[in-house]
Formats: C-alpha cells, structure tokens, sequence
C-alpha cells in the first residue's frame, strides 16, 4: 500500500494546533485517524515509522531472536490497530502510548517463552489512561526531544545501565551483574540519569 | 521518600516506593509479584503514578532514538492482511471504583473477597495467604494481622515489600496506612505492630522464606515457607 494514498500529506500541517496551543504530532494524528477512520493509510505511515524501532527494541540485548522479533512486531502493530480508541491525546504522547504496548507484550512475549503460568498480562499492571489527569505539557514533543537531545549528552557509564534497564528489560541486579558493578553503583548511576531527564519534564511543565 | 501529596478524595500515601523501584517498574524489569505491588500502590498514590508516567516517557524517548531495524514489506502486508479479523475494540475502560476499594489487580488474583480466601494461621495474631502470580521467585501473599497484634521479630535473606491495604501498623520506623509502601532489603530486622484499633490487612512480596529470630518463633518458620508463584 502506497503511503500517500488516502489521507493526504496537507492534512499534516493544519490539524497541529490544539486548543492549548500547542502542537500534535503527526503520530497522535494516526492514532486518531485509525481510531475514527480505520484510516489505513494513516496505519501504514505509523508502521513505518514504528516497526523498526519495535523490532530494534526486541532485539535490544539479543533478547529476542529475529522470528520472535517479527512476531513481536506483528503482535504491536496489531494491539495498535485494536486499541486506538483508547488512545487519549491529551493524556499521552504518541510514541509514550506505543512504547508501552511494545513493552507489555515484550514481557509477555518473555514470560510465554518460558513458561511462566501467570493469570496476568502486563497492561494489567498499567494504570487505565482514563484515570489518569491529563498531562500533555509532560509529554509533549518539545519535552521527548529534549530528553533525546539530553540522552545523546549522558556519561557513557549512564547511558549503558539506563539502556541496559529500559531496552533491555534488566533489573538493576542483573545489570550489575552483568556489568560486574556493584549494585548501588548501579543504582545511583541509574538514579542520577533518570533524575536528570525527569528534569526536562519539570522544566517544560514551568515555561507553559 | 516521604513525601506527601494532597488530592482531592485520594488516600494520601506517605511512605512511597525509591525512584529505582518506579524506574524498574516503568522499564518493565520488576518481576511480576512485586511490579504487582507496585501497581496496587499507584493505585493509591498519585505522586507517584506520575513519576512512573514520566519515567515512561523517558522508556519512549530511548526508544525513539533506537537504531531502527529494517522491516520487509512482507511483514507489512501480513499484517494488514489481518486487520480485517483484528477489529478495533470498541474501547470502554472499566471503572474503578473509590480509591480505598481493593485494587483491582488484586481483586482479579484473588479471584474473590478476602473471606474467600484460605488463610493459614501462623500466630493468634497472624494469618498469611499465598496468592499465586505465576512468578517462579518471589512469593506474594496477603498478611491479616489483628488489631494490637504483633508479628514476631523477623528478617529475610530476601527484600520484602509491603502494601498496607486495611487498618495499618507500626514498627520502629514508623507507623503505615492504607497506601503506604514499605521495602525493606535482606537482614533488615523489624516487628510490625497492627494499630490498636483495627485489624491490619497487607500485602507482601518477598523473595525468600522469613526467618523468625526469636528463639520461641524458631518452631512456626516451616509455615511460612510458603509456595512461590
Ligand atoms: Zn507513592
């Protein structure tokens, strides 16, 4: 399927301003779109864009092999398609909303693969987005690229353990011992990273 | 962290899990008994609910900014191939009801009321029931303490996690509510105390068997070797 066929380019650059002023991106747009339209052009522009990173973070830390990654990248594209009526724009952003489903059915992808015998799904453990207030000055774009720009700034030691903690799913203990660092070593490097980004939050939350 | 945070009709949890335990569990990497625990207390804490929102926004930032892999169209193609089984849900979250009602996690493992529950009684004031998570490790399970009651001296090999859920207790630390989040690592000796007024109901993982201390308790440590998972 042709990525300009259906919803045209144009509607990008108008339907960025909302109410508050501030802009949305061109992935909540999707969501909407799919949620509202079965819009499948608007589907096929977010599994381009997502897919690959859904696969890169399957196979973050070789954890999954490359069939099982395909798998997985089915299995979140396919939760998209589903849940995009839940998707609340003015409770998330776009790419927070995805990486969380790509994460919940990564845990549960692991946790079938050994064979865990669990009444629970992950998204169980995911508060609803209806309960949540809306927060959309935490997670606006401005906010996520600023905490990308942070990340590329990160001591290296940093950036390894967070990425270990995120993208590869380890506990703070398996990363220490895999790192062979202590453990509080480990924390207070993760600690002192995820305080710094959280930071950026705080700081786009004061210039509203 | 204690920390407090005042929402309208919310309970006001004092005592919070440290920011490593939010961290692990945004990322995904607590095992499932104590990201459990976790969940039920965001069901309480609103201070905390929106740490971990924005220690999720942290886990999407990183993830924007992986190396993506490259994806055939064939994988494209079989999955639009499937949208048309795969249906859009019409979407209609459940409702939760008052804050200070079991959270709703719980309510599903336990698949019942508290009564319903077989409970196995370790002193006249104490009585523990396992609840099974699946989690190969760690042993989640529900504690009733009664009102003044007092559970003998105890340490772990492991990390205990505790989430009041009815009445509270005390012990030299500090005195608990419902909400309130209490770990404590490996060799941590401590003798929670129920308030006096009211039965205590809490919810604990831990990674290994208790171990009494005292002498006179030595006899009943085979009963709290309980099943994990
Ligand atoms: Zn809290």
């Amino acid at each position: 399927m042709d990525e300009k066929t259906g919803t045209s380019r144009d509607q990008g650059d108008v339907a960025k301003t909302i109410p508050t002023g501030r802009r949305t991106d061109e992935w909540s747009e999707c969501l909407v779109l799919i949620a509202n339209k079965q819009d499948r052009a608007a589907y096929t522009r977010l599994f381009r864009h997502f897919a690959p990173l859904i696969k890169a973070f399957a196979l973050s830390g070789s954890a999954l092999s490359a069939t099982h990654a395909d798998e997985l990248v089915q299995e979140v594209m396919l939760k998209i398609w589903q849940k995009a009526g839940g998707f609340n724009p003015e409770k998330a952003a776009a790419s927070t909303w995805v990486y969380t489903i790509a994460r919940n059915c990564r845990t549960d992808m692991f946790r079938r693969l050994n064979k865990f015998d669990t009444p629970l799904a992950a998204e169980d453990f995911s508060p609803d987005q209806e309960h949540e207030e809306p927060f959309m000055q935490l997670q606006s774009r401005r906010s996520a690229d600023r905490i990308r720009e942070m990340m590329k700034n990160l001591p290296a030691d940093q950036t390894q353990i967070i990425a270990k903690v995120y993208m590869e799913g380890k506990s703070h203990a398996e990363a220490a011992s895999e790192l062979d660092l202590p453990l509080g070593t480990v924390k207070s490097r993760v600690r002192l990273a995820v305080q710094k980004m959280q930071a950026q939050f705080e700081v786009s939350q004061e210039s509203r | 962290m204690n920390q407090e945070y005042r929402v309208e009709d919310k309970v006001m949890a004092k005592h919070h899990p440290e920011l490593d335990i939010l961290t692990e569990h945004a990322a995904g990497s607590l095992s499932l008994a104590q990201t459990a625990c976790v969940a039920a207390h965001l069901n309480y804490c609103h201070c905390c609910s929106q740490t971990v929102s924005r220690l999720q926004a942290v886990g999407a930032a990183m993830f924007e900014s992986l190396d993506p892999e490259p994806v055939g169209d064939a994988l494209l193609d079989r999955v639009l191939a499937r949208l048309d089984e795969e249906a859009p849900l019409s979407y209609q979250p459940a409702r939760r009801s008052g804050q200070d009602a079991t959270p709703a996690l719980l309510s599903r493992l336990m698949a019942g009321d508290f009564s319903d529950l077989v409970w196995k009684k370790v002193t006249d004031a104490l009585r523990i029931t396992p609840i099974r998570t699946g989690d190969p490790q760690f042993e989640f399970s529900l504690l009733h303490i009664k009102a003044g009651g007092e559970i003998p001296p105890h340490d772990h090999r492991g990390s205990e996690m505790t989430l009041v859920l009815q009445g509270g207790f005390s012990d030299d630390r500090g005195s608990y509510h419902p909400g309130d989040f209490i770990y404590r690592s490996a060799n941590d000796v401590h003798a929670p105390r129920a308030f006096a007024d009211e039965d205590c109901l809490c919810l604990a993982v831990i990674d290994a068997p208790l171990r009494f201390t005292g002498w006179k308790y030595r006899w009943m440590n085979p009963f709290l070797r309980l099943q994990a998972g």
